[in-house]
């Protein structure tokens, strides 16, 4: 058999070259100027955050470092107490709400025929709109002496209710303004997971000749089952940052009960100007968000991997 | 027009060695196709030469440059990908302009060298087109027109033409012979499809598991495979291996002696063979089907396959090991058939325990 | 068959009550003042008039503040598809000391809720005496790293054959990311530019705090000021006038674009 020069070239031992580096640092300036903001519009701000946490001090004055002093305080301060009890209660009346009903809305609405498409369209609407538009419309629709639900039931013979002073009637009256404002969301993050489910189910269900019924439970709601959680987890976190709709239709009030943990924040913070006492606050609400964030990425990963 | 040197070349991800130490010569203007299978390492020392891999060691000469310190724009290499890697946002003639814009052609030359490169092509009709309009072979046409633009030193071709359909493959293969004998250009081509390396090389690597198994024409690899392993990678139907005891025969050959006691005289010296049992190698095409009475043994026919110009009998030996033997295309064997078997000895390989082959000897 | 047409018409009286409160509001806002102050009943005795209009467009401060929206919610856009987009192709195609680790670092940004470093920003921005200013109120949304992550993602999507093919070409790294790779993350771009255009636009808490000169009110936080003073409010039909005048540009771009601002806030929050 003819030789050929493939065989090992025993003499050829020349000095080994290293292979051109792809490891190269001029490489990271493509993320410099991202990172440069990172640190310091997030990085630095939680940090000092942290630190701000444990002083005590004013706007002007030096800050003191009172340990977790700010801590003990805050679970000790009845309105801060409040506050968190509220923010409970307001998850509670708009989550489970606007999960059913987003996925209500997205199960009647997953058609192609253009009535469908139109009223798809008007539920996502005011998701569009900034919260002190949404405030102000629901506060001419709130209003006793000439709101929209006054005239109504002055013309119904009844006498108007003010819900937005009433302590009972208050924080339901700003779970329904959210409720208007947010109910976009959740209904498209089904419908496009009602678009994923594969149509060969569907065709193999009703081989099976499957009942409408049947299809939804055993079917649709499995292949939807992530999402579902997943919207739940998404808006619990929207919702554990309501602000704009109290600080603007309430401030609060009546008598604290439409105060949530953020306003408390704000308060503490722009009208009390207890910085540090503001960012204990701000910590507890973090550790609240990170833990409902933790449980999301344990879900969307897990998305990925099925 | 350019040669290539691959001089103890390796390269390991960690402790995974894909390429251990290879060296490699291939003359200016050759046709030189790799060919393994999937996970042998072929396609890595493809874009090693490329400069799309680095390499750990070892050094890589591209004509008299040595090239493995620069980057893949100054290789002078030019390669066409599995997936075509047009750019999708660019029209056909954008793209065979990209790499001539960055070398800095003039303009003029740029239009002249593309209008030859379509006009060879048949692509003309298509230059305006995005990638995303163009049909899978159209695609394939304009990735080989982008290369040949750059007019490289040396063509690189990474498994081009396997998403191809069958049809297409076939005519594609021919035409990218004809370019090579046109172009005279020294062409690696990376497949693992050994009809197209047959058909297309001057010479082809067989590579497995990082290294080379064997370097030849295609009728060295077929006649006289170096290795067990190349044996049975090339050729279809897969070389009959049959385990055989040796022994010293007439005028010096060495005699097999087959599970079934069956004894063939083969072509192979004795002398020189090592001791103990050994792996008789059988193509098809020697083995064929008779009627007669010049049968070397007799099985039963398990399988017939029908291929129209010729069939396929699996066959059932006694002592229970199997053989695929060749028919003529109209075959009147049916399964459960006995049948006769003629064995072309002389044709015969022998590979010993260490998979190496042993060939009969050089004829003039 | 009855029970799915019920659930229909269900959703079709949800409708009508999700425009309910929209249409009360544009039709305080085509009534007389004084009449409003009467009753406001009088909507349904159809005089209309549009003279709430015509005042709000002789008030110059409503027209400063869609000024001062656009240029920070253009701004953050602009700021926010160049940084993500730069890091989204180092952190996807590039190689360079420390990437892995940085490129966590800033998906554990994506769990830090505005809260956590709203006070702490607000003393930064006042040491640097910045308040009231457009980079004050375009800075910090710049990190979010919602953008990088979603431009890393898209980068990661797109094969590797085309830069190998360019590097074959003798592009540089610039020009890879320039000339090939940008212009196939258009999809993206849209997508990210579209949701930080709409969280600009609609932002509150910061621009509420940051900018406290009236002039430098986005639109958001001027019609909360307006709103702050209900009872001195100069009428009714002009407060609603305003309403609807803030409001009504983000609808009519909701309706021309709603196909992506739908995949945009649906791919936000989807992450």
């Amino acid at each position: 058999m003819p030789s050929v020069a493939v065989e090992p070239a025993a003499a050829f031992t020349v000095p080994v070259p290293r292979g051109r580096g792809r490891q190269d640092w001029r490489s990271a300036l493509f993320v410099a100027p991202y990172l440069l903001v990172f640190v310091a519009m997030l990085v630095v701000p939680l940090a000092m955050g942290m630190w701000l946490s444990t002083t005590k001090g004013d706007l002007f004055g030096t800050e003191r470092w009172v340990g977790l002093a700010n801590f003990v305080r805050l679970f000790g301060d009845a309105i801060f107490l409040k506050a968190v009890a509220n923010t409970f209660y307001f998850v509670l009346l708009t989550v489970p709400f606007l999960t059913l009903a987003g996925l209500g809305l997205a199960l009647v609405l997953n058609r192609q025929e253009r009535w469908a498409a139109v009223l798809r369209t008007i539920f996502f609407a005011s998701t569009v709109l900034s919260v002190t538009v949404v405030t102000l419309v629901w506060r001419l629709v709130f209003l006793p002496d000439g709101g929209l639900l006054g005239v109504t039931a002055e013309a119904l013979g009844k006498t108007p209710i003010a819900f937005l002073n009433d302590e009972r009637l208050a924080m339901p009256a700003i779970a329904v303004t959210t409720i208007w404002w947010c109910i976009g969301l959740p209904m498209v993050l089904f419908l496009a997971a009602l678009q994923q489910v594969p149509r060969d189910l569907y065709e193999a269900a009703a081989l099976d000749n499957a009942s409408r019924w049947t299809t939804l439970t055993r079917i649709t709601l499995p292949a939807i089952k992530r999402t579902f959680f997943l919207v739940i987890i998404i808006e619990v976190i929207l919702q554990f940052q309501l602000f704009g709709q109290p600080q603007l239709m309430t401030l609060g009030g009546p008598n604290n009960s439409t105060r949530p943990i953020v306003l408390f924040i704000y308060e503490a913070g722009w009208r009390q100007w207890e910085l540090g006492y503001a960012a204990a606050a701000a910590q507890v609400l973090f550790a609240m968000i990170l833990i409902a964030a933790m449980v999301q990425y344990r879900l969307s990963s897990g998305k990925e991997a099925a | 027009m350019a040669g290539v040197q691959l001089a103890e070349v390796g390269k390991a991800y960690g402790a995974v060695t894909v390429i251990e130490r290879l060296s490699l010569d291939i003359p200016a203007g050759e046709f030189m196709v790799f060919l393994g299978p999937s996970g042998c390492g072929k396609s890595t020392l493809l874009r090693m030469i490329a400069g799309l891999e680095t390499i750990d060691g070892g050094t890589i000469r591209i004509g008299e440059r040595r090239v493995d310190t620069l980057p893949p724009g100054e290789r002078g290499v030019a390669m066409v990908f599995q997936h075509y890697a047009l750019y999708p946002h660019l029209s056909v003639r954008e793209n065979m302009a990209f790499g001539l814009r960055n070398l800095r052609v003039p303009a003029a030359e740029i239009a002249a060298r593309i209008a030859a490169a379509a006009a060879s092509l048949e692509i003309e009709a298509l230059l305006e087109r995005k990638p995303g309009q163009l049909s899978g072979g159209q695609r394939q046409r304009v990735a080989i027109a982008r290369a040949i633009v750059k007019q490289p030193e040396l063509f690189l071709l990474d498994e081009p033409l396997s998403n191809l359909d069958a049809a297409l493959r076939v005519r594609t293969r021919l035409e990218l012979a004809q370019l090579h004998r046109r172009l005279g250009t020294t062409m690696i081509f990376v497949t693992h499809d050994q009809v197209e390396a047959m058909t297309l090389a001057d010479r082809i690597v067989v590579l497995n598991a990082g290294g080379i198994e064997q370097v030849g024409t295609p009728m060295e690899i077929y006649l006289r495979p170096r290795t067990q392993f190349v044996a049975t990678f090339v050729g279809s139907p897969r070389i009959n291996l049959l385990p055989v005891a040796i022994e010293e025969g007439p005028a010096g050959s060495a005699r097999a002696r087959l599970g079934d006691g069956t004894m063939l005289d083969t072509a192979i010296r004795f002398a020189g063979l090592p001791q103990g049992a050994m792996t008789l190698g059988l193509r098809a095409e020697t083995v064929c089907v008779t009627a007669g009475d010049d049968a070397a043994t007799h099985g039963t026919a398990e399988v017939v396959e029908r291929l129209g110009e010729r069939t396929l009998v699996h066959t059932l030996l006694s002592d229970g090991s199997r053989l695929v033997a060749e028919d003529a295309g109209v075959s009147a064997v049916r399964p459960g058939d006995r049948i006769g078997l003629t064995i072309d000895a002389a044709a015969a390989h022998l590979f010993d325990a260490t998979g190496l082959g042993h060939h009969r000897a050089e004829t003039a | 068959m009855t029970r799915s047409r019920l659930a229909t018409g269900l959703v079709i009286l949800a409708a009508v009550l999700m425009l309910v409160p929209l249409l009360w509001v544009l039709a305080l806002s085509l009534k007389d003042n004084a009449e409003l102050m009467t009753d406001t009943a009088s909507v349904f005795n159809g005089r209309f008039t549009l003279e709430n209009y015509r005042n709000l467009f002789g008030n110059g401060d409503v027209f400063r503040w869609i000024a001062n929206s656009l240029i920070v919610s253009f701004g953050m856009t602009a700021g926010v598809l160049m940084l993500a987009s730069l890091a989204g192709y180092g952190f996807a195609r590039l190689e360079f000391p420390g990437r892995n680790l940085l490129f966590v670092v800033v998906l554990l940004g994506l769990a830090v809720p505005e809260q956590a470093v709203i006070i702490a920003r607000h003393q930064m921005f006042s040491w640097l005496g910045m308040h009231n200013s457009y980079p004050a109120l375009i800075l910090p949304g710049l990190s979010a790293p919602f953008g990088v992550f979603l431009m890393t993602q898209y980068f990661r999507a797109i094969p590797r054959d085309i830069d190998e093919a360019a590097l074959l070409d003798g592009a540089s790294r610039f020009t890879i990311f320039w000339k090939l790779l940008l212009p196939l993350t258009i999809p993206a771009q849209a997508t990210l530019g579209i949701f930080t255009f709409l969280s600009a636009w609609n932002d509150y808490w910061w621009p509420l705090i940051s900018a406290t000169n009236k002039d430098m009110f986005t639109l958001t936080v001027g019609i909360a000021s307006t709103q702050m003073n209900f009872a001195q409010t100069e009428g009714l039909g002009f407060l609603m006038a305003q309403a609807v005048f803030a409001g009504a540009p983000m609808l009519i771009v909701y309706l021309f674009f709603q196909k992506y601002i739908v995949q945009a806030v649906a791919g936000a929050a989807g992450r």
